[in-house]
């Protein structure tokens, strides 16, 4: 709008009201509609089978949070109604099933687990895991209403890079390290995990850099030997990355947020310019990094050894991982069914960490492999879904900007699945969705809220490119 | 077996089976979509189809193949000319910006029209939408029916 | 910018490779779920490390563990918490039984059959859809070939000497007595009370009384091996019954010279310069009939016929055992050996040749079943509120045909009833019923005293039990395995002593 007021020459007409506050217009949803109501319907059943197992008495378990969760999701729905918005239809049922399989989850491990205080009463594991969910449905939903403009994120891109940067350097400096890894930042009573948060900030920052790169980075090469390479410059930013990337293993001692934050840095190059050779090149820098990492670092070495032989030390350092795949193995095909796993043993849950870490396996034991394989579809989904919009996005930046998006849950969940199948070592990443935990929820939240605003076409148009030689030549063909 | 064990079964395999009901559902509404994104084409994405043109130029029924950029005016440098007195020089310029259609208004005098709707600026049109320009109508269409 | 006519090619493509590597990712998710959760499945639900077999140890009672007549040999008492603990019958078991110890974990057939005695896994088929049961717990109840009798009768042969017996039926391959000295109190190991105190000491003892003999011990077999090598020799063509070496009459006085070394003779002036065929050879126990038997036979093939009776891997069998072998495999002669000097000691079983008492049980066995090899096995029966599951007979395919195994059946009543022989493995007849067999005399080198050793069966003609016995480092063969044979067989075929 700025490039078309300046092209008129003349001041701009007063505009109307912002269309927030404009006339609403609903607009039915039927698909969300139709989608959410087996979402229900499935938790339903799904409580009946936990409560079933767990009381031994025909009825639903916990009634009232399954209620508050329906709520929150049909609130969604009709706020979304209401804005009359024409946005995606299949993303909300799609997290609202995995946050109701966290739900039945968190509700049938021991509720000590988290006791967290809110206003002076006291809530467990599922109470708190409940107000997340709730508040990350609104979160979503709230984005996907609101959000009309990106220029917010695609103007102020340093800044956010700066921000993130920031939340790094906090993190280090007034980080509380648990378990040897420094990932909670605690300010006042608000205590989160900045690197959630951080993986947002970085697709913000590369979709932005390399929409406007993305020429340069796919026409102009430098040549070494025999690799073909994009102009030196313009590399500065991979190296910048692979060196963020090591410092959070550095910093952090968080090998999962680093193999995270390359594997969506990479997935979006290649998606951007195509160029294998860069992927390549990160691949061997990752690799490089990370071995030396492996040398100078005893518990990211030990991480390995685990990874490689974790029977060798059954009931120590390879007791995580172990256990859980002794969980998959219980599960079998079917699974034990809801409630049916062993929730503890000597008063413990059998997998430490099981409701951060560890509720793949978890689910894995309760719903059996075929359980599994529908929950890592259901992901599947959602990343298709977010790979559409960026493909159908008006340009460049809101494409690269949902296909990071999308990346960011796809290979985040594929991390920890993978360390919970010991397909990779086991790193300390959360299941999108599905684990326990605010910081988690919320940063996933904005992603599909995010995710919501980008589906919706028709409402501002990506800016003009800036007057310059191309747009001119541009009218000029047009005009011709 | 008694009938405790028969929900508890019945129970847990409708659970499962739900997921995978759920999954199709949300797979085919995928597919769905895919087929349909698979039939816009590409290159060349649209054209003008005249409805009603009071002046004869242009002539009702002929239809423009578009261009990224589509200016549309009195002016005969616009690649759209509209010999109608109500039409402004410079009136309108229509974009394919990445995936979709934009008619932008160049501070016309009269003002452009959506499906009747003035238009504010800038706005997002789709296949089939009607757009007005002084006195002359088209219809957007895509460039293979 | 502008999309498909911009400067740049549009995002599609890419985005569709990135989708593809992403779907390929997954799908490698499922299968390892999949390898996880039904490949590997039975093994790690199994095992004793597993979260739900700990936790159901402490409050289910584990199924009971009855010998072939119904005495229980292992059931469960509660402590002052009502959490369960195991008892056993008496220590004459605990080598096969073992133990099942909330401290120490699990030992011998506790451990093997974990789930099985826990109620978690019972057969693979109607698992899957026990999960979906209300009742999660089945304990199963074994029932074993063992005669809680017999097994008795074994331990107090053996005495205070360090041994092993194990009997078994070769008609089925079912085990009869599996017994190893010493014993050792598993009560007192499953005992919470007792159970750090007991574990300390014998873990410590000298005597390693937790090392179940019968199955884990490795030891030189000496003549017993003998009947490995004509099983080799006539199985494979390179000798008959009749077969005869005219240089060995001579050798054994001068001993026989192989690539210039002397293989010498045990003492058996008796058959003069009569050249031995199968049958005399083995009643005098002819160390120089029997290498320059493997010497024709070869290495590959007596490592080949050794391998099919079980040695060169664990044998197939309810309780973890040990490789017995007929080389250490470092040479690069056929089948591993060194040279020919290796071969025809090893052929006699000196050499690097190493058995376990089950192995050569397993050897006598061939023979007296005409050839074909029974798996061996414990386990009969598992019963539970499940219903009951036997376990039945299975081969292990046909060693040598029943011609050849009636040679060496022959020559083995021959090393126990002939004039000569029965010097040599006194004490080893039952009574009235032909009795076939063999001992061995296994040098250890330095000055220590041999092990003993005995392998036989009986009766020859319709043969119904199976023995070995080892003595560790007790004497000559004939002097205390054999005797050790002969009461056990007869009380087995007798009942009573």
């Amino acid at each position: 709008m700025t490039a078309q007021a300046g092209r008129a020459g003349t001041s701009p007409a007063p505009r109307s009201l912002p269309r927030v506050l404009g006339p609403i217009r609903p607009r039915a949803r039927w698909q969300e509609l139709r989608l959410l109501l087996l979402v229900a319907l499935t938790l339903a059943i799904g409580s009946v089978s936990l409560g079933t197992a767990l009381t031994g008495e025909v009825g639903l378990h916990d009634p009232w949070g399954l209620g508050i969760y329906l709520a929150a999701l049909l609130g969604a729905h009709g706020a979304q109604v209401l804005a009359g918005r024409r946005t995606d239809q299949i993303l909300l049922p799609a997290v609202a099933m995995l946050g109701g399989l966290s739900l039945l989850l968190m509700e049938r491990l021991p509720q000590d687990l988290v006791i967290q205080r809110f206003f002076g009463t006291s809530f467990g594991l599922a109470e708190v895991q409940l107000i997340w969910l709730v508040g990350a449905i609104t979160v979503a939903a709230t984005l996907g209403i609101i959000v009309r403009s990106d220029s917010w994120l695609r103007r102020y891109k340093y800044t956010w890079a700066a921000v993130g940067v920031g939340l790094l350097l906090l993190t280090f400096v007034l980080g509380t390290e648990i378990n040897g890894q420094r990932l909670t930042l605690q300010i006042g009573p608000i205590s989160g995990q900045p690197s959630e948060l951080l993986k947002v900030i970085l697709v913000v920052f590369l979709a932005g850099y390399l929409s406007e790169n993305r020429a340069l980075l796919v026409e102009q090469d430098t040549r070494v030997g025999p690799l073909r390479l994009p102009p030196l410059p313009y590399l500065a930013p991979m190296v910048a990355m692979w060196a963020i990337a090591l410092g959070i293993v550095v910093v952090q001692r968080d090998l999962g947020a680093a193999l995270l934050f390359f594997g969506v840095f990479l997935a979006l190059l290649y998606a951007a310019t195509g160029r294998i050779s860069l992927v390549l090149i990160g691949l061997v820098l990752f690799l490089l990094g990370s071995a030396a990492m492996a040398n100078l670092f005893e518990h990211i070495r030990t991480r390995i050894d685990i990874w490689i032989d974790p029977f060798s030390d059954p009931l120590g350092a390879g007791y995580q991982v172990i256990q859980a795949l002794h969980a998959f193995a219980r599960g079998g095909l079917l699974g034990m069914g809801l409630g049916g796993g062993l929730p503890e043993i000597g008063g413990r849950p059998p997998i430490p960490e099981i409701h951060t870490d560890f509720p793949l396996a978890a689910l894995g034991e309760e719903l059996g492999i075929v359980g599994v394989v529908a929950i890592l579809g259901i992901y599947l989904v959602i990343v298709q879904r977010g790979l559409r919009i960026g493909v159908a996005a008006a340009d460049d930046y809101r494409s690269l900007l949902a296909i990071g998006l999308a990346l960011v849950i796809g290979i985040q969940a594929f991390i920890i699945a993978a360390g919970n199948l010991k397909v990779l070592p086991l790193t300390g990443v959360t299941l999108p969705f599905i684990s326990y935990g605010g910081s988690s929820l919320l940063a996933n939240a904005v992603v599909v809220g995010l995710l919501l605003a980008l589906s919706d076409k028709g409402v501002e148009p990506p800016p003009l490119p800036r007057p310059g030689s191309r747009w001119r030549r541009l009218t000029r063909r047009a005009a011709a | 077996m008694d009938g405790f064990t028969l929900v508890l079964w019945g129970a847990r395999l409708l659970f499962l089976l739900l997921l995978y009901v759920f999954l199709a559902r949300v797979i085919r509404a995928l597919l769905r979509d895919l087929r349909a994104a698979a039939r816009e084409p590409v290159d060349r994405p649209g054209r003008l189809v005249v409805l009603e043109s009071p002046g004869g130029e242009p002539a009702v029924g002929r239809s423009f193949g578009l261009d990224v950029i589509t200016p549309l005016g009195r002016d005969v440098n616009n690649a759209i000319v509209i010999d109608d007195p109500f039409a402004s020089a410079e009136h309108a310029v229509l974009t394919y910006r990445g995936r979709s259609w934009y008619l932008e208004d160049l501070e016309s005098t009269n003002g452009s029209y959506i499906n009747g709707q003035p238009i504010d600026g800038v706005a997002a049109l789709g296949y089939g939408d009607e757009l007005q320009i002084g006195q002359v109508r088209f219809r957007l269409e895509r460039t293979r029916a | 910018m502008l999309g498909p006519t911009g400067a740049s090619p549009p995002l599609g493509p890419t985005t569709i490779h990135v989708a593809l590597l992403l779907s390929v990712a997954f799908a490698v998710l499922a299968g390892a779920a999949g390898y996880w959760g039904v490949v590997r499945a039975p093994e790690l639900a199994r095992s004793p490390d597993d979260a739900a077999v700990i936790a159901a140890s402490r409050t289910v009672p584990r199924g009971q563990i009855l010998d072939r007549d119904g005495t229980v040999l292992a059931s469960n008492e509660a402590d002052e918490n009502g959490e369960l603990y195991r008892v056993y019958l008496s220590p004459t078991i605990s080598q096969v039984i073992g133990y099942a110890s909330r401290i120490y974990g699990r030992a011998g057939l506790e451990r093997t059959f974990d789930a099985e005695l826990t109620g978690l896994a019972g057969d693979p088929l109607t698992d899957a859809f026990a999960k979906f049961g209300a009742q999660r717990y089945d304990p199963k109840d074994l029932t074993l070939s063992l005669s809680h009798d017999l097994q008795q009768a074994a331990v107090s042969a053996l005495g205070k000497r360090r041994g092993a017996v194990v009997m078994l039926d070769p008609r089925t391959g079912e085990v009869l007595a599996l017994a190893s000295t010493p014993t050792y109190n598993a009560s007192r190991l499953a005992n919470p009370a007792t159970a750090a105190a007991t574990f300390e000491a014998l873990r410590d003892s000298p005597a390693q009384p937790l090392l179940p003999r019968a199955t884990l011990g490795r030891y030189v077999p000496g003549s017993v091996f003998k009947i490995v090598t004509a099983i080799a020799g006539l199985g494979s063509g390179a000798i008959t019954a009749e077969t005869t070496y005219t240089e060995q009459p001579r050798a054994e006085r001068t001993g026989l010279l192989v690539e210039g070394f002397r293989v010498r003779d045990g003492h058996h002036p008796e058959t003069g310069s009569t050249a031995l065929d199968l049958i005399g050879a083995t009643e005098v126990s002819c160390n120089i009939w029997y290498s320059l038997t493997g010497l024709e036979t070869g290495g590959a093939a007596l490592v080949d016929y050794a391998g099919r009776m079980g040695f060169g891997a664990p044998l197939p069998f309810d309780l973890p055992t040990a490789i017995s072998q007929v080389t250490n495999g470092s040479g690069t002669d056929p089948g591993g050996f060194v040279d020919d000097v290796e071969l025809a000691n090893a052929s006699f079983g000196q050499a690097e040749t190493f058995v376990t008492p089950l192995q050569m049980a397993l050897v006598a066995a061939t023979v007296a079943n005409d050839g074909e090899l029974m798996r061996p096995w414990l386990v009969t029966a598992l019963s539970g509120a499940g219903g009951k599951r036997t376990i039945g007979p299975e081969s292990m395919g046909r060693m040598l045909s029943a011609t050849d195994a009636r040679a060496i059946n022959e020559a083995m009543v021959q090393a126990v009833e002939g004039p000569l022989g029965r010097r040599f493995t006194s004490g080893a007849k039952v009574s009235g019923v032909t009795t076939a067999g063999k001992s061995g005399t296994a040098e250890l080198g330095g000055s220590g005293e041999p092990h003993s050793w005995f392998i036989g069966f009986a009766p020859a003609d319709d043969p119904q039990v199976v023995i070995a016995v080892l003595v560790e480092q007790a004497g000559r063969g004939g002097e205390v395995a054999a005797p050790i044979a002969g009461r056990l067989m007869t009380r087995w075929l007798k009942g009573g002593e």
